[in-house]
This record gives C-alpha cells, structure tokens and sequence, in this order.
C-alpha cells in the first residue's frame, strides 16, 4: 500500500511527472521561440510559473457558480493525469510489483483530466467557459473513436493481450510496431489524437486565447490554476509516453537505453510542437470533421493492411 | 415451498386485498405495501439457503380425500408449477425485491400531494410478485402468463391525465402486448416440436428456419421488455410521462432485471446460437447503443433523456450476452445490476429535480447544487458511473463487456473477426453517454441559478435516502469490482473466469482519496475560506439575465451536421420508431380499403358477387386437384 502511495506521489508519479513535464513545457516553448526566431525562456521558468501560481498569486473564486465543484475538478484532474502516467511508467521502468493496469483502464484514465476541465468550466457559471466545455467535450467525442481504433489497433498487432507487459513483450521480439507501413498508418491519427488530447493548436478551440479568453480555464486561477497547470505537464509527459509504449517498443531504463528513450518522448514532443506551430486553429465542426472522416479512413487502411499481413 | 407463496403469492394477493382500500389512506396502502415488500426480502434473502435444481410446488391441499376431481385437478397443475433455483434466478429475485422495497419507501414521500396514480401501491405489489414469479418459474406458460400480466401492471402505473401521458401509455401497451403475443408464437413452436414447455429442459439448436423463428420471437418478447431496438420506443415516452417512482421502478430497474434475465436464459441456456445469430445480436446490441445515446444527446427534457439512456445501455448487456463467452456473460449481467442500480437512481434524482422545482426542462434549470447538495452528489455519483468514468460500477461492468469482446476477437469467425468494430462502437457509446450526462448535470446543478430558482431547497430524507443508498452501492461496486464484487456475486452466476487484463480498483480508488486529502490540504493550507469572490469575467461586458450559454445548446454542432441533421429531422418525425412505422402502414391500408365502401348497393352486390365466383374457382381446384 505505502509503495503504491510512493510510485503515485513520488516516482514516478507526481513529483517525477510534474519535474519532467515541466522540462518538456520549456522544450516545448523553447522549440516555439526558435520557430519564430526569438530566444524563448530559460530552462526554469515553467517552475516559475507554476511556483508563482500557486504560492504567490490570489485565488479568486466565482461568486455565483458551484465552489466545490469547481476547487475538486483541477484535483481530479491531476489524479487522472498521475494514476494514468503511473501505470503507463511502471512496466516500462521495469518495476514488476504491485500497481498495473490493462489499456482499457489507462485509455478510460487518460479521459478523467478532460473531463474534469469540462466540470470545472461548467460549474464557474461563465458562458465563455461553457462554450469551452461545450467544444472541450465535442473534441472528446471526435478523437475517442480514433484513439480507441489505434489502440485496438496495436493490440490487433502485438497478439491480442491488452496487458502493458505484453503488449511491451511482442514489441521486444517482434520488433516495434512502427516499423511496418500499418504501424506508420496508425502512428499519424494517433499523434494527432494525443494533439487533441493536450488542447495544442490545432485542436485549442476549447481554451482559445483571443476568442473565448481562455474558454475552460477563463474563471481559473491562483492555486485552482496551478494544479490545472501541473495536470498539463503531466499530460505532457504521459501521452508521448503512452505512444512510446504503445508504437515504439517502449522505455528503458538502463545505459544507453535512457539516451534512446528519451530521444523518444522528445521527438514525439518536437513533432507536437512543429504540428502546433505550423497550422491555424480548427473551428469544432472541422475538427470533427477532421477526425471522423479522414483519421478513422486512415485507421481502416491501416486495418486493411493489417489483414493482409503488411 | 413457502418462501415461494411469500416471494410470489404474497405480494400478488397483497396487491389484490390493497385495491379494496378506500381513498384517502395512501399513506396505509403504502406502509402495508412496504411492510409487504420486506417480507418477500426476507425470503428472497432465504432462498439462497436452497439447492440449486428444479423445485416443484405441492398444490395439493393436505385433507383432502384422494382420488376426489379437485384433487386430481390440483395434481394436475402442480406438475407445471415448477420452478427454477439457480444462482441466476435467485440473484435476480434478490433485486427486485430490494428494488421494489427502496422505490416504496421513494413513493411514499414523492407521491404526496401529487396528481396521484388511482392504486399505485397495490400495482406496484403486483408488479413484485409477477416479476418475481416470472424469474422464479421453469415453466414458459406460466412464465408467459406472468410475463404479460406485467404488461398491464406497467401500464396502470403511467396516470392518463392528459392526451400526451395517455399515447404514451397506450403506446406502451400496444407494443407490450404485441411482443407478447409474438412469444406465443415461439412457445408454440417448442411446444409443437419438443413437447415441453420446461426451459430447463431445452437446448435448442438455431439450425433450421423453424428453430430460429422461436428464438426471433421469443428475442423479440425480451427486446421490447427491455428495450433494445428496434422495439425500444416505448421507453422514452413513458419516462417522459410517467412519475419518477413509476419509470425507476418498471423501465429502469425491473424490466431490465427481467428481460436481460430472459435474454441471458434464451442466449445461453435454451438455445444454441449459430454464428451469423451472433453476428445479429451484437449488431442490435451496438446499434442500440448509438441511436439510443445520440437521440439522448439532443433532448431538453431530463427524464427523455433518461429514458433514451435506459434504451443506450441495454445495448451493453445485449452485447456481453450475444458474445456467449464467460467474461462477456459476466459482463452482460454485471452490466445489467449495474444498470438497474444507477438508472433507477437517476431517475429518484430526477423525481427530487421535479419535486423540488416544479420543472422538467433543462433549458429553466441549473445551478441547483447549493440547494440540493445530497442529490447533487448522488446525481454525480451516477451520472459518472453510467459514463463509464474509473472506478465505477458502470466502468467495472463495461471493463469486463471490452475484455469479453477483444477476448471473443480472439476465436475464429466473422463476427469474431471484426471485434475492433464492436469494441469502437461500445466505447464510442460511452463517450457520447458521458457528453449526454455533463449536459444533464450541468444543466440541472451547475451553473448560474436563475432568479426564479431562488426558494428550492432539498427534498425530505424519505426522498433523497434512497437515492443517496443506491450511490453507495454504485461506489462499493465499483470500488471493490474486480477484487470482490466480480469473483464472490458475478461469477457464481454463470462460472468463473479469469481477467485478461488488470484493473486494480481498489488501489485507484485508495489513491483517488489520497488525492483528494491532498488537494483539501493544500486548499486549506492556502485559506480557502478567506478566497475572495468575484463576478465572472466575460472579457469585460457587464453580466445580464440572459449572458447565459445554456446546455441545451451544446450539442447543436453535431445536430447541424449534414448527415445528422437529415437522420435528426427523420428521427423527429417518427420515422424510425416502430410503432408509428406500423401505425402509418394500417391507416394507410385501413384508408384504401374504405374507398371500397361507396355506400353504392349495386357495388356491394358486384364484390359480393366476385367474391363468390373467387370462391368458387378456389373450391373447385381442391375438387380436382
């Protein structure tokens, strides 16, 4: 019990999680600035930022919303993002013991933080963030079936287990499932399904800045705001994790191995942020679009090709 | 066999001797009812001491001289009053009692000062021990009867105080009794070609035409029961018609418990189904889980769009049965308990919303959760549980239906070989259920409260106590699913099995706690209390009345899609409900033959005429032929 608390708050959990989202938050911000040819900040600042949120800045309530609701949702948030990054890490840092969890129980986890931004929104009273929540909860609806049908996809590839252990085990021996054209096939709707996940541009139009100031987080801020944050970071950390396990034969943590594994979650992060930095913002009825016709074609193909054994 | 007489007879004739009451002693026809509903508990509860195995009840009253007419009467009907003892049944029977108990004591607050339903109680007996019978019996004749009883049952508690409730209600019975008189039909078919009528004595392959033409119609008896489309279009308008108490009871709780009973009995103990049966099956199962969800999706009025969503789910159940497999008969009636816990929870949430406002229309409501904290929160509790949110019971049940389906993907088959299918629909249902409930509890709790709602306060423990139970249980289910609640209530059901996967509920659950003990700490260590309250920003507009984006109109996106706004428009005209299809094809054929009534003798003279030359030539082919 006292080593599930520990994997969960420490490592890899929320400490480890949080330090290493936030690093990719600055690699991610730092890749932005060079995009756009400015210097971008130093390698600390998102601890600033979430520092600052939490222990400097005033918590300002809305008056005529519903408060409990509204102070639980960031704290679930950030359960779902944790629990979730917990069971993605475990089996591939090689801890064997205790806490696991199948992809059916992660995919359902990965939807808590999502969802818990939606309630949050909704029980501020603000429109604006309701408009959010109302695109917020759209998206979910355009990118579960995708993400599900890559999944289940992967799983179709590596031998019908939906346990991480072995659907790690089949890539080990067999070979990582991104090496075959199908495996490409379902690469692509899956980074764009994770895109959507994070609410990085093109698929922002939930917290969209300079229309609905912010949509779901407009009435967030102070200590509300900072757990929202860490909830980001984690995400960050988690879904670039989830595709390494689920495409790229996974992490390692062992000599030359840490170099490799973290190249990967680094290279998904960079192909996130070009893909945010290089397209406009979708509107919600695109999106859907997006999602529904083209990306789940692009999962029957690879269906297809999985069939005939390419 | 005495806890039989007090499970079946008891309430039924309870029921009866309750009609004679006057008016005016609701309050005492409601007690008594309770009172009566315990006792059948109570034996429910014993008929777990029983053996497993085919009981038969003596009819034969002791004293009588032997040999007399009434005697061998009694002995006669005592050999088709059998009746099945198996985990399976008596679990069942545990429920509806259970059921029927909490939703008495519900109405004992709820039906207060309302337009009142003429002999509430005493129908909600019958419908006890009718279910209860029903579940209980081996015998299909006797189950039919009971069976069709209900029917009526249902169909009595649904007050026909204005033209809407009284289509709803005749509606109901149409297609109720329709279904039953196309079981018939399958009854007679076994009877002809078996010569029993004892389910526990079946085992009927689906290989020829006649086989399976029992099975459709006996599939289609539990569908409409049930509510699985297409014969699912009942549902919504009675829970939009019907009191809060009438639609937790029947349509939530007890005609699931029955008819996915009856489905589990047809699936895997009266029949054997062939491949392409499958291959049906799990289409219904997943098409009812769409249509269902995304006509929920656009509904104003909450207790349509709970109905809409006690159609949604049967799709779940009659997926995890038509897999046939252990882990996905696990996952039908685990899904089916489930079900029947939160769906009759939400609609007592539903009844307190309506009690305590006076209102069944999302667009006048929100904000209410200040008001009505405990609802609030049994609301939640359910609305995250139907959506399949961990660690829930409903995400336990639709974990194991998932692990039955890429499990049932595994085996050789058509319907086997495109599982992906199953499993993307199954999970998309989901989705679009939780974009329904974050529509129904926004709508009611969250949110800004609107002038008018201004005196609402919550509704007497006898209402929310109920509803508060039902959402423990929901937790417990779901907290301890696969460590307990699967292996020591599910798997005695039909065998036990092994997960394919990992879900440690337990564990999460634990750390969800944790979570929130921290997140409390840290709001405290900051002084929550002294967090100072602001008007919301709205990028620097004043607020008025209606600065509002209400939840009705978030889902306007997908309605005005081109493909979704042409099947919306149909679907809003009826066209894809059954009974109105029927409707508009009899008066349409009623119409052509009445333009032969002329009123002209010397017409009626020439069809009489042809008639009898028609007649004629039929007669004579016999002769020669």
């Amino acid at each position: 019990m006292l080593k599930d608390l520990f994997y969960f708050l420490v490592y890899p959990g929320l400490l480890f999680a949080g330090v290493a989202g936030g690093f990719l938050s600055w690699f991610d911000r730092k890749i932005t600035a060079m995009v756009q040819f400015r210097k971008g900040p130093p390698l600390l600042q998102p601890y600033y930022d979430f520092l600052k949120l939490l222990l400097v800045k005033e918590t300002i309530l809305p008056a005529n919303g519903s408060r409990g609701m509204f102070l639980l949702a960031p704290v679930l948030a950030v359960f779902g993002a944790t629990v979730a990054c917990v069971l993605i890490l475990l089996p591939m840092l090689g801890f064997h013991t205790g806490f696991s969890g199948d992809l059916i129980v992660i995919f359902y986890l990965l939807a808590i933080p999502s969802l818990m931004y939606i309630l949050g929104a909704v029980s501020s009273g603000n429109p604006l963030a309701a408009v959010g929540a109302s695109r917020e909860i759209k998206l979910i609806l355009s990118y579960e079936l995708t993400f599900l049908l890559v999944v289940a996809g992967v799983i179709l590839k590596s031998g019908m287990s939906i346990r991480m252990t072995d659907l790690l085990m089949t890539q080990e021996t067999g070979g990582a499932v991104i090496g075959s054209v199908s495996g490409i096939l379902l690469f692509i709707p899956a980074v764009f399904c994770i895109q959507a996940k994070l609410g990085l541009i093109p698929f922002d139009m939930a917290e969209a800045e300079t229309e609905i100031n912010h949509g779901c987080f407009i009435e967030y801020s102070g200590i509300c705001y900072a757990l929202i944050k860490l909830s980001k970071y984690i995400l960050l950390l988690t879904l670039p994790a989830f595709l390494a396990a689920l495409f790229m034969n996974g992490l390692h943590w062992d000599g030359i191995h840490i170099l490799w594994s973290v190249l990967k979650i680094l290279g998904v992060v960079l192909l996130l942020t070009l893909i945010r930095n290089t397209n406009p913002r979708l509107k919600i009825h695109q999106a859907m679009k997006f999602f529904f016709l083209y990306m789940n074609l692009l999962v029957i193909i690879a269906y297809i090709l999985i069939a005939l054994g390419i | 066999m005495t806890e039989l007489n007090y499970i079946i007879l008891l309430p039924i004739v309870a029921g009866i001797i309750l009609f004679a009451f006057p008016r005016g002693t609701r309050i005492l026809k409601g007690i008594l009812a309770l009172m009566t509903g315990l006792v059948a508990l109570v034996f429910a509860v014993r008929l777990f001491g029983w053996e497993n195995g085919i009981h038969t009840a003596d009819l034969v009253p002791a004293g009588m001289a032997a040999g007399s007419l009434f005697n061998r009467m009694m002995q006669g009907i005592s050999g088709f009053c059998t009746f099945n003892i198996d985990p399976l049944s008596r679990f069942i029977t545990l429920c509806t009692t259970v059921f029927t108990v909490l939703i008495t004591v519900y109405s004992l607050a709820c039906m207060k000062g309302e337009r009142e339903i003429r002999h509430f109680y005493p129908y909600v007996l019958l419908t006890l021990g009718l279910t209860t019978g029903a579940v209980l019996t081996d015998n299909l004749l006797f189950f039919i009867t009971f069976w069709g009883i209900l029917g009526i049952t249902l169909y009595k508690l649904i007050p026909g105080h204005d033209e809407a409730s009284s289509a709803a209600a005749k509606k109901t019975l149409i297609m109720i009794g329709a279904s039953d008189g196309i079981m018939l039909l399958g009854i007679g078919i076994i009877w002809r070609i078996y010569g029993t009528l004892s389910m526990s004595a079946l085992d009927i392959p689906t290989t020829y035409p006649v086989l399976v033409a029992a099975f459709l119609t006996l599939v289609t008896g539990s569908f409409t029961k049930a509510g699985a489309f297409p014969f699912h279009t009942w549902i919504p308008d009675y829970t939009q018609k019907a009191p809060a108490a009438s639609s937790a009871l029947l349509p939530a709780s007890l005609d699931k418990l029955l008819g996915i009973y009856f489905l589990a009995r047809l699936c895997v103990d009266m029949f054997i189904l062939e491949g392409w049966l499958v291959f049906v099956l799990l289409l219904i199962g997943v098409m009812t889980i769409i249509f269902a969800v995304m006509m929920a999706l656009i509904q104003h009025e909450y207790k349509k769009l709970l109905g809409y969503h006690a159609v949604s789910q049967v799709g779940y159940m009659v997926v995890g049965l038509a897999l046939g497999t252990p882990l996905g008969i696990a996952g039908g009636l685990f899904h089916m308990i489930n079900n029947a816990i939160y769906k009759s929870g939400l609609f007592l949430v539903a009844g307190n919303v309506e009690k305590a406002t006076g209102k069944n229309d999302l667009d006048h409501l929100g904000g209410l959760s200040k008001a009505m904290p405990i609802t609030f929160v049994a609301a939640l509790i359910f609305a995250l549980s139907i959506s399949g949110v961990p660690p829930l019971n409903g995400f336990a049940s639709k974990w194991l239906i998932y692990q039955g389906i890429i499990d049932f993907g595994t085996q050789p088959g058509a319907a086997n070989q495109i599982w992906y299918i199953w499993l993307g629909l199954a999970v998309l249902g989901s989705a679009l259920t939780l974009a329904s409930f974050i529509k129904f509890v926004a709508g009611i709790f969250l949110g800004r409260k609107s002038k008018a709602l201004e005196k609402v306060r919550e509704v007497s423990p006898l209402m929310w106590g109920p509803g508060i139970l039902l959402a423990l249980v929901c937790l417990v289910f779901g907290i301890f699913a696969a460590s307990w609640v699967v292996p020591r209530i599910i798997m005695p059901l039909y065998g036990s099995f092994g997960y394919t996967g990992i879900w440690q509920s337990t564990t999460v659950s634990m750390l969800i706690l944790a979570s929130i003990v921290l997140g409390v700490l840290i709001y405290w260590l900051a002084g929550v209390r002294r967090f100072r309250t602001d008007e919301i920003f709205i990028g620097g507009e004043t607020t008025r009345d209606q600065t509002d984006f209400p939840v009705t109109g978030f889902y306007k996106t997908i309605q005005d899609f081109r493909f979704f706004s042409v099947i919306y428009k149909q679907a809003e005209k009826k066209w894809f409900d059954i009974y109105d299809v029927t409707a508009k094809i009899v008066f349409s054929l009623g119409n052509l033959l009445s333009k032969a009534h002329t009123g002209v003798l010397t017409a009626y003279a020439i069809w009489i005429f042809a008639g009898l030359v028609l007649f004629m030539l039929i007669l004579f082919q016999f002769i020669i032929l």
